[in-house]
């Protein structure tokens, strides 16, 4: 039996600190993705003929652009801050590596079909399937948010 | 009296089900948190056009009155969801401090509606007409912004706290088992 010895390089993370600042952050992350698919949401609903009717599509986007931009910055640090606290549990979570393609498709579908959709005026099929598409994908990141704490993979490193 | 209540809630058959059941109970909270992502930005939306900070080439009233029935399905599949979370673990949410100050601040919206549905929330149409937005409006968005990103975060703060110790002996005696 060879016995291997790989040396690691243990860099403590000062967030790890407190017990206090992976809830904090997790606030912010809440709130942040209020803001962003909130916004977003406002535009979706829109395409589908329900919330605010009096306002077109194109003018909900346009109105709330910062808002949904700021809460997809607050959200995506806060989340790389809260990655950071244990990498290799969320490397190895499925939970996590499904949110992260569905975060990159719904990120890439808002700001190109998405936007072009509630741009322009849309026939109006085309647009509901381009809203319904936007809050699925939304919907999967969530999803695959919350079902990261409850599949629990650890990489024990005393048995590499 | 409340105890035995949510001992008894969490006893029945529906809930040990939904308890035991592995992705229902994720699936729930899941549902929760898509009722914050998609209903919740309606609350901030309004309270920000309110404050004058998003919306600005739109009347107030197309927030304030537009809105108010979508806010009210995203709270009720939010509080939906919630009711099923908490029938789950009944016992530990008894004694939990955040589900408690969560009730209080959700105790303090309704406060809020009473104190400012006449004065702000049914009064947009008049603000759009005078072309500003009174000091009492900016005080109840602002209030309601507090409120509700305090749920938010005493919610995440329930899953924080595990039961007191001693819980189960108490709920063995008071089954009498």
């Amino acid at each position: 039996m060879i016995e291997f010895k790989i040396p690691m390089l243990l860099i403590e993370n000062p967030l790890n600190e407190s017990a206090l600042s992976f809830p904090i952050l997790e606030c912010f992350h809440i709130v942040g993705f209020a803001f962003s698919v909130g916004t977003i949401a406002l535009v979706d609903f829109r395409l589908l003929g329900w919330g605010m009717k009096r306002e077109s599509a194109a003018q909900i986007a346009k109105e709330t652009f910062f808002w949904t931009l700021g809460g997809l910055i607050v959200m995506i640090f806060s989340g790389l801050l809260l990655f950071s606290s244990d990498p290799d549990m969320y490397y190895l979570n499925y939970a996590f590596d499904l949110k992260m393609v569905f975060l990159v498709l719904a990120i890439v579908f808002n700001y190109t079909i998405h936007r072009k959709a509630a741009m322009a005026e849309q026939p109006a099929g085309k647009g509901k399937l381009i809203a319904c598409v936007s809050l699925g994908l939304w919907m999967c990141v969530i999803f695959g948010g919350i079902f990261i704490g409850f599949l629990n993979p650890t990489l024990d490193i005393h048995q590499i | 009296m409340l105890l035995q209540l949510a001992l008894w809630i969490q006893a029945t058959d529906f809930f040990t089900y939904l308890r035991g059941s592995g992705y229902v109970y994720p699936a729930i909270l899941s549902l929760h948190m898509v009722a914050i992502a998609f209903f919740g930005g309606m609350i901030l939306m309004t309270d920000m056009r309110l404050l004058g900070m998003a919306f600005r080439s739109r009347p107030v009233a197309d927030l304030v009155d537009q809105l108010r029935v979508p806010k009210m399905y995203g709270f009720g599949l939010a509080a939906t969801c919630g009711v099923l979370m908490l029938g789950c673990k009944a016992e530990e949410y008894y004694y939990n401090a955040f589900f408690r100050a969560k009730l209080a601040l959700l105790i303090l919206v309704g406060v809020h509606a009473l104190l400012f549905h006449g004065r702000v929330y049914s009064k947009a149409a008049a603000f759009d007409q005078a072309g500003r937005v009174p000091g009492v409006a900016k005080v109840a968005a602002s209030l309601s912004l507090l409120l509700w990103t305090g749920i938010a975060c005493m919610g995440r703060g329930i899953g924080y706290i595990e039961p007191p110790f001693g819980i189960h002996a108490q709920l063995l005696h008071l089954l009498k088992i």
